[in-house]
């Protein structure tokens, strides 16, 4: 399944083939035999379970806190920093090249990694069960009557807030936030240490480094903010006043001739 | 692209009685999206008058029946828009019924628009001070000296209205009215799930990484309502009421979506620190090219306008912009909004161009 989190570039036929798709498989936990569909007494537990099941293998598979702070653990999910410390993909240029304690350094980032996604995903699957508790909770008064599409829609609609709900009740809680940041930091971190042995490398072959380009950049920099200011300094000073036509034409007419 | 597939067979008996309407609105909306596709973007004219770096200076041209009925334009105060570094200014100029720009075009306002283009690698060192004092310093100069006046007035939006919040306090003459919207100023206000996210990043170590791509910061954005930004907004289409032109409308949005520039590192590092971390702007701590922002020296009338369905600004951390101005024509005004609606939506494109059309009027 696409999603926006996966494909970030405009792609609005394929989001919404997702969505859809989505709101099918949503269609399906609601006539599971037991939920009601059928006319028989709804069993609320089968369909949270269902749900719950459902949402967390999306929020797990969508990476719903973004790339910006998951992508490390999601090779190929296509931004953020993840997208660039995989991107430096397998040997020679990952932690294997590097001297043995560099190589270290970024085993345990990625360790480090692997760690907080673990502990994220304890938190999606307590975001997935606290929503289907509240469908189920608030759709008995909802359900019955004959089904109909407007019908599933509203039921629809009841879902999306209870996900949003569940979702902004845990994510911004104070541990949920630092492990985000922590995260973040450690994808970072692998990325400048992936970084750092690139240039390594980038030496011994006698190429520039990053530092030495930034370095240059920044001389460039500064050249260009004095000339962009000598320029404006030249566009806002008064030009003389100009003189008379007559006495244009008097020099002119002094000038000698070649 | 693969075809879109409903598998209806687990809808038995009259639970999967309008599986066959839902699937064929699933691919006639599908069909309409795809044609929807290539639509264009951006409606006005303009022609770039001045360019530093990666950054353009865009002056949009008269409407020809708002020339005509204002013939004196060329002596009117110029208004400048600075834009958030975040995203692309188009959505100010989306569509001809949808577009801010246009509307003050037809009020006979001279208009000039930043675009900061596209960091690339070449511009991973550049800091708030290069906005501020160079990028939007530069089109402020270059706007003064090319139409001989002391003044412009200046409209910040979101990001950019922070950028002009930060230019005003440091050169009071140069902006004679300041209208910001979705501006946040108090960065720590309780709902603010973006900075809660932040607060613990190592902004160090961000700067190192090099320019953050659009993707990201997108994916961030998404991430604060990711059900109803992701999926229930698709879903919607298929509630049956959305013509062909409605499509193009959405389609238009989220063109302007999904198209965020990169960001050059250091800049967004630092407006991270200084702002989301250490909410330096509303503690009076905040320094640019060595000298204090001081809000309080922002004396000029300010208008401010935010949205009060704003899950990205809350407005909190907007309307607390009136406790620190020193400027004694102060009108802040929270409009029923999200916040890209404040920019697209039928409400703000009616509410918010009349709203700074009146107020800039009255303060000639």
């Amino acid at each position: 399944m696409q999603n926006p989190f996966m494909s970030a570039a405009f792609k609005p036929d394929l989001a919404f083939t997702g969505a859809a798709e989505r709101f099918f498989e949503l269609l399906k936990s609601f006539s599971l035999p037991g939920a009601g569909a059928a006319g028989a007494a709804p069993d609320w537990s089968t369909l949270a379970g269902s749900l719950a099941g459902q949402f967390e293998q999306w929020l797990k598979s969508s990476q719903s806190a973004g790339p910006w702070f998951t992508a490390a653990s999601a090779p190929g999910s296509g931004a953020g920093f993840g997208a660039a410390a995989s991107s430096f993909g397998p040997l020679p240029l990952g932690a294997g090249a590097a001297p043995q304690q560099d190589a270290q350094r970024s085993w345990d980032l990625v360790a480090r990694l692997a760690q907080l996604q673990a502990q994220l995903a304890s938190y999606w699957s307590e975001i997935a069960h606290d929503a289907a508790q509240r469908f189920v909770t608030r759709m008995g008064a909802a359900a019955g009557g004959a089904p109909t599409l407007d019908g599933a829609l509203k039921l629809y609609e009841l879902w999306v807030n209870c996900a949003e709900e569940s979702y902004a009740a845990t994510v911004r809680k104070e541990e949920f936030c630092r492990l985000q940041a922590q995260l973040a930091n450690a994808s970072a971190a692998l990325l400048v240490e992936q970084r750092r042995h690139a240039e390594t490398l980038v030496r011994a072959f006698g190429l520039p480094s990053r530092n030495e380009v930034d370095a240059l950049y920044a001389q460039l920099k500064e050249l260009r903010t004095q000339l962009a200011e000598l320029t404006e300094a030249r566009r806002a000073k008064p030009r003389p006043a100009t003189a008379p036509a007559r006495d244009r034409r008097s020099r002119r007419a002094r000038k000698p001739r070649a | 692209m693969r075809p879109f597939s409903a598998d209806a067979s687990f809808l038995a008996g009259a639970a999967g009685a309008f599986v066959p309407e839902l699937t064929l609105r699933v691919a006639d909306t599908l069909a309409r999206l795809r044609q929807a596709r290539d639509v264009t973007v951006g409606c006005s004219a303009k022609r770039a008058v001045w360019s530093f770096g990666k950054t353009t200076l865009f002056e949009y041209l008269p409407l020809r029946e708002a020339a005509r009925d204002a013939p004196q334009r060329s002596a009117a105060r110029p208004l400048l828009i600075c834009f958030a570094l975040v995203n692309r200014p188009y959505v100010l100029d989306l569509q001809p019924d949808r577009s801010l720009v246009r509307r003050l075009l037809d009020a006979g306002l001279s208009v000039y628009l930043i675009d900061w283009g596209d960091p690339d690698d070449a511009d991973r060192c550049l800091d708030l001070e290069d906005y501020v004092e160079r990028h939007l310093g530069g089109c402020v100069r270059h706007i003064l000296v090319s139409r001989g006046t002391s003044s412009l007035d200046l409209l910040g939006v979101c990001q950019g209205g922070v950028l002009s919040l930060c230019y005003t306090a440091l050169h009071r003459r140069e902006v004679a009215n300041l209208v910001t919207l979705t501006t946040p100023v108090d960065f720590h206000t309780p709902d603010n799930l973006l900075s809660k996210w932040v607060r613990e990043l190592d902004t160090e170590l961000l700067r190192q990484s090099g320019n953050v791509p659009g993707e990201a910061l997108n994916g961030l954005f998404l991430a604060l309502m990711p059900f109803r930004l992701t999926q229930q907004k698709y879903v919607r289409l298929l509630a049956g009421n959305s013509d062909q032109r409605a499509l193009e409308d959405f389609v238009r949005m989220e063109r302007w979506i999904f198209d965020s520039p990169p960001q050059a590192a250091v800049a967004l590092a630092e407006f991270i620190r200084w702002f989301y971390q250490e909410n330096r702007l509303i503690r009076g701590t905040l320094r640019i090219g060595g000298k204090r922002v001081d809000l309080a020296a922002i004396v000029q009338p300010v208008l401010n306008l935010y949205a009060l369905g704003d899950h990205i600004v809350p407005p909190a951390a907007s309307a607390a912009m009136e406790r620190c101005l020193g400027s004694r024509d102060y009108t802040g005004c929270g409009i029923d909004t999200g916040h890209i609606g404040m920019y697209a939506s039928r409400k703000g494109a009616d509410e918010i161009p009349s709203r700074i059309i009146s107020w800039l009027r009255k303060r000639p």
